[in-house]
Parts: C-alpha cells; structure tokens; sequence
C-alpha cells in the first residue's frame, strides 16, 4: 500500500509558487499551534472509528465462523483456504475483472473522444457539455431501472419489427451477452464525469502549441499522439486508476439490471460478499473474501499507477 | 520523479483560464458544423433514456407495448399520484434532503478544516502522518467495511439518517483531503501571516480568510458530496434500519419489488427521484460545470 | 518563521478557542443527530406500545393491514407497524447482525428459518395457547427445519401447496382432461402446441420461479431419505459417493427442463408479476406456481377461470404427492422488550375467522386442527390429496442457503446442461459442507 499512497502524497508538495519549498523548511523549527491538533484530531477520531476499525473488524472476523450473529469460534485461516477453493468466488472475480477492464477502457475511450470533440470549436459547445454531464447526477438504481425496460422490453419490440431474431429477447436474460448490458449502462453514466475531467485537461494545453504544430503541417492523429495525448496524460492516468477501482466494485449496476443473473454469471464481487454474507449467512466467510478483495484492488492500483506514469514518462 | 507526472501542471487554473481566454479570442476560426452534428448525435444517447423515462410516466398502463417510444396519446398524471403514495414520495424526499444537505455541510466544514491543518503543517511528521493515512484509505473498497459498518452503526445506534450523514462526512474525507490540500497550498500564505501579524487567532486566520478563499474547491466538492449523497444506494441499504428512513433510491428499490407490473407508476416514481437533482441542475448547469472542472485542475 | 509569530500573538487567549470550537462541533452534531432523530422516531408517543411487525409477503400487505385494523381497534394502547422490504430473508439477516429483531414476524418457512430457529433467534411459541388449536403436521414441519434445543419458533399461519394452475376455458376448449401421469402431461402439451396454444408461461428473470417445478420433480423422484444420506456425506458428496445429485436428480433435472421448453420466447425476460398478469390475460394454458399465486392472478383479472393440480410426476398416478409446506408462520424475536403485547398480537392473527379470512384471500390451507376442508373453488383439485395425507415437504428447505440453488436453476434452465447443473449442486454441496463442518 506504501507505493500509491507515497506518490499521492508527494503530489500536492508540487512546488508552488507562492511557497518555495526552503522557506517551509524553515517554518517547520516553530512550534505548532494547538488549533491545528483541535482541527483535525475529532474527525480523524471519527474516521479511526467509522473506517478503520470496521476495516480490522472485518479482517478479525475473518478469522472466525462468525454467521454476524450468535456464538463464534476461531477457525485461523480456513476462510481463506476454502476461498480458494470456491469456484462460484473465482467466477465472481473473473466477471468482475472482465467487466471492469472492458468499461475501463470503453469509458476513456468514448469519454475523450467526445472531450476532443467538445473542446474543438463547435457550435452549442455550452449546452453539449451540460448535456453530456446529465448522467453524472443520476442515481444509478434509477436510471438502472429505466435501462432495465428499455433492455427487457423496448430493444426487443425494436429488433422484433426490424426483423433481428438475434436481439429479439432480452440481452439481460442471455448469461452470454447480459455483461454488455451493465457495460453500457456503466459507461452511459460513468462517461459524464470523465468528459469533463479530460476537457479540464484538454483546456490546460496552451493554443500555441498547436499553432506551431499546424504551421509543421502535422496530421491530426499525429497532433493528437504527439501533442494532445501527452499533455493530458495525468488526467488520463487518474480517469483510468479511479474508474478501473469503481468498477470493480459494482453493485447498483446489476441490482438494478441483472441481479446477478442469468444464474450466476453478472455476479460481482461485491454482489457475491453482499449476498453471501447476509443471505447465505456467510458473514466471516465473505469478510474473508473481502479482505482477499481489498489487496487485489491495492495491488492493481499500484500497478496501473507504475504502469500508466512509466508510459507517460517515456512522451 | 514518478509523482511529478502524476501531479497537474504546477501553474494551476488561473494560468489555465488566461489561456483559455486566449483561445476563446482566436475562436475566429470556421465552425466544424460535422463535429458540431457529430456531437448532437452524440448528445441524443444521453437524452433517450430520459425521455423514455417521460413519455412511460405519462402513459396509461394500456399504452405501454411495442418498443415504448411513441408519444402517450393522452396525459395521464394518475402515475404521479400513485407513485406519490406507494413510495410515500414526501418521506422519501424529506429524508434524502436531509442527509444531503446535512452531509454537505458538515463535510464542507469539517473536511476543509482538517485540510487546512494538514497543509500548513505538511512538514511536521504528525500531519504528514495523518495525511498518508486518510489518502491511502483512496484504496479501501468498499465491501470490506460494509458487513462490519452495518454492526458497527448499529451498536452505536446510528443505524438512521444521522449516521448516514456522520458516514458520508467520514468516507468522503480520503479524497476531499487530497483536493483541499492540493488547493489550500497554492494559495499564497503571506495574507494569513498578516492576519495573524494583526492578532487573529489561528481559528479566527482560518475562519475570516481561509475559509472565504477557498470558495472554489468548496464548490466542487459540495457538489460531488451532493450528488453522491442523493444518489447513493448501498450505504442506505445496509446502514438504515427503519422503514420510515428511507432514502429515494431505497424507496424505489422497495417500490420494484412489489409493485411491478404497474410500470407507469414506476416510471413516474422514477422521475420523480430524479427530478430534484435535476431542476436543481438545470439552473446551475455552468457553475456545476466549471466546479468540476476546477477541481479536477487543482 | 511562519508559525512563530503567530503562537506569540494568539497565546493570551489560547484557552478560549479550543472551547469554542468544541461548542461549534457539538453543535453541529446535535444539529445533526437531532435531524436524524426527528424523522426516525415520531411514532413513539406517550404510553402507546409501537410493535415493529417484519411481513414479508408482499402481496399480503393489504389483509394484514385488515388484521392490524382489527388488532388496534381491541387494543387501543398498542400501534402496529408493518414494514415489508424485497427480499425479504437477506432483509431479516441485515436486522440479525444489527441485532434488531423485530418484535413480531411472518416468514416463510424455509431453510433460512430453519437456520435462524437453530441459532435461537425466536422466542419459544410452544406455550402460547394458539399452538394448542394448530394442528400436528405443520408443527412438525416448522420443527423439522430446525430448532434451539426442545423450542417451537413458530406458529404456522397458512400453508400452502405447489401445484400446477390451468386455465380450466382454454382446458375445456380443447378437450383436455386434467393429467394424472407424466404421459397425459406431456400430451396434453403437445396438443396445446398443435393446437397453436402456449402450453405454459415462464417467467425466470426472477430466479425463484423455477423452484415450484424443481420441488415437485425432486420430491417425487428422488429416492427415499435422500437428504439424510446426503448430509451424512457431507464434503465427500460426488459422482462416486453413495448419493448425489448428479445420480438420484438426472430424471427430476431431465423433466424439469422438458417441462420448461414449452415456454413463450421470452420467458427469460418476463417476471413473477408480468407472469401473474399474463397467466391472468389467458396468455398460456397451464402456469407452474403455487397457490400462493392465485390471489395475485385473480387481482388482474377476477373472472378468470382457474383450477390446479397436483404435479403428475411419475408414470403411476397412485404415486404423485402434493408438496405442501408452511408458507407463513408467526414468530416473535427473542428478547422483544414488548413479548406480552406481541403473543397478544400473534393470538389475535390465530383467531380460527382471521385464518379463514386470510385463507379465503390469498388461498391458502387453515393449519389449525378442526379446519373444515377448503371451500375455496380454485383448491378443489387439490383437496383429495390433503385429505388422504398424500404429501410432502418443499425439498428447497432442505438445501442449506448458502448453496445457490436459485441461479443454479436459471442457468439450467437457459442452457439446458444437465451435467452442468447437478455437477454444480453437488460441487456447491461439498464445499458448503466443508465450510459449516469447520463451525
């Protein structure tokens, strides 16, 4: 965990210009003001309470039988043995990692291209970029459900009087191609936010440097790889981090649409540790996954921040 | 060297907005009226669903069929009275507004004053300490606190809209104190030591001239804390006990459940969840826009 | 020397400020919690007992509302709250961790209360006087599910079968007779068909519809004392252990999905409530549910002609059973600060007219001991069997919770494979197994 947390927290000791770095050094001989300690020490109580002790909790529990209620014994790291045992878990995994790789990738994707598009000079490019931020302040539940009759009964209707026997069913009631239904009611909402973090990005470039390009007669893709692309990388690097980690835990998406269906093959992880927990009775069983959930996700963190901050690197 | 690149260019928005002002002069350039048509296009997909959302809550149950797009052939707001009243609409509402406002506030207050304290004194081991810890939990999902945090509120007996507030202030400070942070320390310390300087006490420093300051930030994470509060369904799930508590995702939720054959009613209960947030938006749209925008900058 | 300065200036009246800021916090916290508190308890008032009723059939809301009417108008001091959530079982384990029983709850009588009754969750109904009136059988059921030590948990309220509902107009326009083997069945679907009918209406976007059918089938094929032998095996159940389900399930599986391709196209797409409607529009000639479903049928459409019948499992109708099962038994949480008012409340439900009325309403069979046979016209296919003792338990009770039977059953019933599905009952089995022999 030290290695995302240590570039994050060097983040922000970007230089300033306001405070060169030597001058804080100096500062820091001083005693410090007890407000300080008063400003943040209540609610970083209440996060010690609320958020790490629920997370020792949880990893405590994990050694034990406990259903969440009645007697409990130690059972060490049997959990975890019988995880890896479990098929039904690693089919959990396996849909969620395909299905978070997938909207990753489909979110930047789409979400960049229409940032291009609405950066470029274009016509309404106010009120594109409101309409496109819609999604973004939609409960996913919701507007899950209305995607759930527009897939279980309109598309079929449409495709029907089209005459495309393929799409006349409902995809969600196809183990096969239920996941494409929650990728793209995932992107559909997910797409919102990220435009708007790449324009942010995109408007950070200065003009003049695609002026010197044009006058280099550069192609656009050119313009676009060799230019655009590398400016933005840190908004890149942070969209793809952030959405790869939130959808991996989706849950509302298929509650909304699949409920895990059809049988078991739109189960998430976090479905799964819902579920088994409370319905199956599984709590220390599902807490244990969990705990198996929350190294992967710190692990894959870390990795992609290595990966993706190497290839900016090398623009 | 790794984390340069991580970090936004260092000249922060102002420098940003100077040159976008720039290239908003040099707009002489011809329109690209594909793009433009490409983008509309575009737009539509976001507005289908909406306007599917519409046009079924209007509909009587017998115009319903076929792919569903069609105009309905005649208004029929008994949905919205039925949905009002299966779904207790007023609870509902009362209740999401409340912990969102609540929830915004307190983190608006709470989460900049940590962030305060930790800027000003990243250099001491303690706050820097602090800061790693609240940062690194960026990282925890979710579900490994969910089944310990429904005991846990429970125990404590905040099981209730409260707690809920207490959880979003809480679970939101992680990545509220990474933006604060990042803003608080570009703005330029001198106008707080001449306060001081003036006799200000350090509260009084962060209270009348900090605070003020930070007016932009404070935007941008008032709205992600609004628009996750009102939306959030897990956290409701699990965390609330009583039925009278229900938020507006839950209710609609509960109303799936057991009514769902009545698909006009639905959608009208549908819309009606949603609307709030989007009047609220509609009017707000630009300042929403740019209060994003700034953030991510920062 | 940035700080310096400022601890000089701000140390005379350093002691005040810590103060005010404490105040400011607590304030705000109050603020908060007394939100909160506002919406959350306004009912309570004076002396008024409020008792938190967990319900978890949806579509009974409104005759418990009548019960409840009734109750508070006797007992002017005591205020009853019926919450109904969906899913209703994870909803009631949520509450178990919190450990916020509620005082008094209906509940199917599956494997989760059979699990819950084990680990002592309900208070002991063995002496509330309205056992007394309950019959034996369904006592045993509900004991048989499980129990904490020599305790009842439950009184049985309503019991229902599974049966298979026909629309007897569709029946008598093409000559059908009510099948008593699994022959006539198969025929009278295939003259259905030929006849341009939909034999049956699937509705398996929710995953439990496949269940009634799976009961019937299982219950009658498999061999006798199954379950016990399987729990005996424990973590070594498998193609080559004594019983399985991969041996003793084929022809149960086979026939389930027989019966399951002579669905409309979209039975994957359609649900329980869409099924109610359609079933009730005359959209198929036979639908595979409970009697719990005829109540919900008949509010779409009250003219429509329904009758049911036991399933005609097996080739020798001297052989088929009713599967019955308790579908809604009473229960109060242990340790309810309000027990006298809740077995007020549960006694009250007993009364032999609340059970009729609730019977006739959502057609159900009386559990009590001098219930006169159903007169309810759409149970009347179903009633020989009751009276001959012809039946048998749900077999789903059987399977502990943690087995996901419900998806296991969807996908079968998309893909069709077989191995796949008993395989996977038997794997699923064998690692449950494991897991609670470590408890």
């Amino acid at each position: 965990m030290t290695s995302p947390t240590a570039t994050l927290a060097q983040e922000p000791a970007a230089p300033r210009p306001a405070t060169p770095p030597q001058k804080r050094k100096r500062s820091g001989i001083g005693r410090v003001s007890p407000t300080f300690y008063w400003m943040v020490l209540p609610a970083v109580i209440l996060f010690f309470v609320l958020h790490t002790v629920p997370v020792l909790n949880g990893i405590f529990f994990s050694l034990t039988n406990y259903a969440g209620y009645g007697e409990w014994d130690f059972t060490g790291l049997q959990n975890y043995v019988n995880l890896f045992k479990d098929d039904q878990v690693l089919n959990a995994y396996l849909f969620t990692f395909g299905f978070a790789i997938v909207a990753t990738v489909a979110v930047n994707v789409i979400s960049l291209a229409i940032a291009l598009g609405l950066n470029a000079k274009i016509k309404f490019r106010t009120g594109l970029r409101g309409i496109f931020f819609i999604p973004n302040i939609l409960s996913i539940l919701v507007i899950g459900y209305v995607f759930n009759y527009l897939f279980s009964n309109s598309l079929p209707a449409i495709a029907k009087n089209l005459g495309i026997t393929a799409l006349s069913t409902s995809i969600l009631a196809d183990p096969d191609l239920a996941w494409v239904g929650i990728v793209i009611l995932a992107v559909w909402q997910a797409a919102a936010f990220n435009i708007i973090i790449y324009l942010a990005g995109l408007q950070t470039i200065p003009g003049e440097l695609y002026e010197a390009a044009s006058l280099d007669g550069a192609r656009r893709w050119r313009k676009f790889s060799s230019i655009t692309f590398p400016l933005i990388g840190a908004f890149f690097t942070i969209n793809m981090v952030l959405s790869l980690k939130n959808f991996l835990q989706v849950f509302d998406h298929i509650i909304a649409l699949t409920n895990g269906g059809p049988g078991t093959s739109t189960q998430s992880v976090s479905l799964l540790i819902y579920r088994g927990g409370f319905q199956g009775g599984e709590y220390a069983y599902q807490t244990a996954n969990a705990v198996i959930f929350l190294i992967v996700i710190v692990l894959i963190s870390v990795i992609q921040l290595r990966v993706l901050q190497r290839r900016e690197a090398t623009f | 060297m790794v984390t340069s690149t991580l970090a936004p260019p260092p000249e922060g928005f102002l420098a940003a907005r100077r040159r976008r002002r720039a290239a908003d002069r040099d707009e002489g350039g011809k329109i690209n009226w594909w793009l433009t048509a490409l983008l509309i296009v575009c737009s539509i997909t976001v507005l289908v669903p909406l306007y599917f959302t519409v046009v079924t809550a209007l509909k009587t149950p017998d115009q319903l069929g076929g792919s569903g797009f069609g105009l309905p052939t005649s208004i029929n707001l008994q949905n919205f009275a039925d949905a009002w009243n299966l779904t207790n609409f007023p609870r509902a509402l009362m209740n999401t507004a409340l912990i969102t406002v609540g929830s915004v506030l307190l983190t608006l207050v709470t989460n900049s004053m940590v962030a305060y304290a930790i800027a000003r004194n990243m250099h001491r081991r303690f706050f820097k300490g602090i800061y790693i810890y609240l940062v690194s939990a960026i990282f925890v999902p979710f579900p490994i606190i969910m089944l310990p945090v429904v005991k846990q509120t429970a125990m404590l007996g905040i099981d209730n809209q409260a707690g809920l507030i207490l959880l979003y202030t809480v679970f939101g400070l992680s990545s509220n104190t990474l933006f604060f942070v990042a803003f608080i320390r570009s703005i330029p310390i001198e106008l707080e030591e001449a306060a001081l300087l003036d006799g200000a006490s350090t509260w009084m420093v962060y209270r009348k001239v900090v605070f003020p300051l930070l007016s932009p930030m404070l935007a941008t994470v008032g709205i992600l804390t609004c628009v996750w509060s009102w939306n959030d369904f897990i956290l409701p799930l699990v965390v609330l006990s009583d039925p009278s508590a229900q938020t507006l995702p839950l209710a609609n939720y509960v109303f799936q459940g057991q009514f769902n054959t009545n698909y006009t009613a639905a959608f009208a209960s549908y819309l009606m969840a949603m609307a709030p947030l989007l009047l609220v938006y509609l009017f707000a749209q630009r300042w929403v826009i740019s209060g994003v925008m700034r953030g991510s900058i920062k | 020397m940035v700080n310096d300065p400022l601890d000089q200036v701000r140390t005379p009246d350093r002691s005040a400020r810590p103060h005010r800021r404490r105040r400011a916090l607590a304030a705000l916290c109050t603020a908060a919690l007394g939100l909160g508190g506002l919406a959350a308890c306004s009912p309570d008032d004076g002396d008024t007992v409020t008792l938190n009723f967990f319900q978890f059939k949806p579509e009974a809301v409104a005759q418990f509302d009548e019960i409840i009417a009734g109750f508070e108008a006797e007992n002017p001091d005591i205020e009853v709250v019926q919450n109904h959530v969906p899913n209703a079982d994870t909803a009631l384990r949520t509450l178990l961790v919190k450990d916020k029983v509620p005082d008094v709850m209906t509940l199917n009588a599956n494997g989760t209360f059979g699990e819950l009754s084990r680990a002592g969750v309900f208070e002991d109904m063995s002496d509330v006087p309205a056992m007394d009136t309950v019959a034996d059988a369904p006592i045993e059921i509900v004991t048989d599910l499980g129990q904490f030590e020599d305790e009842v948990s439950g009184v049985p309220f309503a019991l229902a079968a599974s049966s298979i509902i026909y629309n007897k107009t569709i029946f008598a326009e093409h000559g059908i007779e009510v099948p008593t083997t699994w022959d006539e069945l198969i025929a009278a679907v295939e003259a259905l068909e030929a006849a341009g009918v939909q034999p049956f209406y699937g509705t398996i976007k929710d995953q439990w519809t496949v269940l009634p059918a799976f009961n019937n089938l299982g219950a009658a094929l498999q061999p006798e004392g199954f379950y016990d032998d399987l729990r005996a095996e424990g973590d070594d159940v498998g193609p080559d252990s004594a019983v399985s389900f991969t041996q003793d399930y084929r022809e149960a599986a086979e026939k389930l999905k027989t019966l399951f391709s002579s669905m409309q196209p979209d039975f994957a797409s359609r649900d329980y409530n869409a099924g109610n409607a359609a079933f009730a529009d005359g959209a198929s000639a036979m639908y595979l549910q409970g009697t719990y479903a005829i109540a919900p049928i008949l509010a779409n459409n009250p003219d429509l002609d329904l009758g049911t019948f036991p399933y005609p499992s097996s080739e020798d109708a001297e052989e088929n059973l009713l599967v019955t099962g308790v579908d809604v038994v009473l229960a109060i949480g242990k340790g309810t600060p309000h027990q006298a008012e809740a077995e007020k409340f549960v006694e009250y439900m007993m009364r032999p007219e609340n059970i009729a009325a609730y019977g006739e309403a959502q057609s159900t069979f009386s559990p009590l001991k001098d219930a006169e046979p159903s007169t309810n016209p759409y149970l009347a296919g179903l009633n020989d069997f009751v009276a001959e003792g012809r039946i048998t338990g749900y077999i789903d009770h059987q399977i502990p919770p943690a087995i996901p039977l419900q998806p296991l059953l969807q996908q079968f019933i998309i893909d069709g494979d077989t191995d796949r599905f008993l395989t996977g009952l038997d794997s699923e089995w064998r690692k449950v197994a494991s897991r609670s022999s470590q408890r």
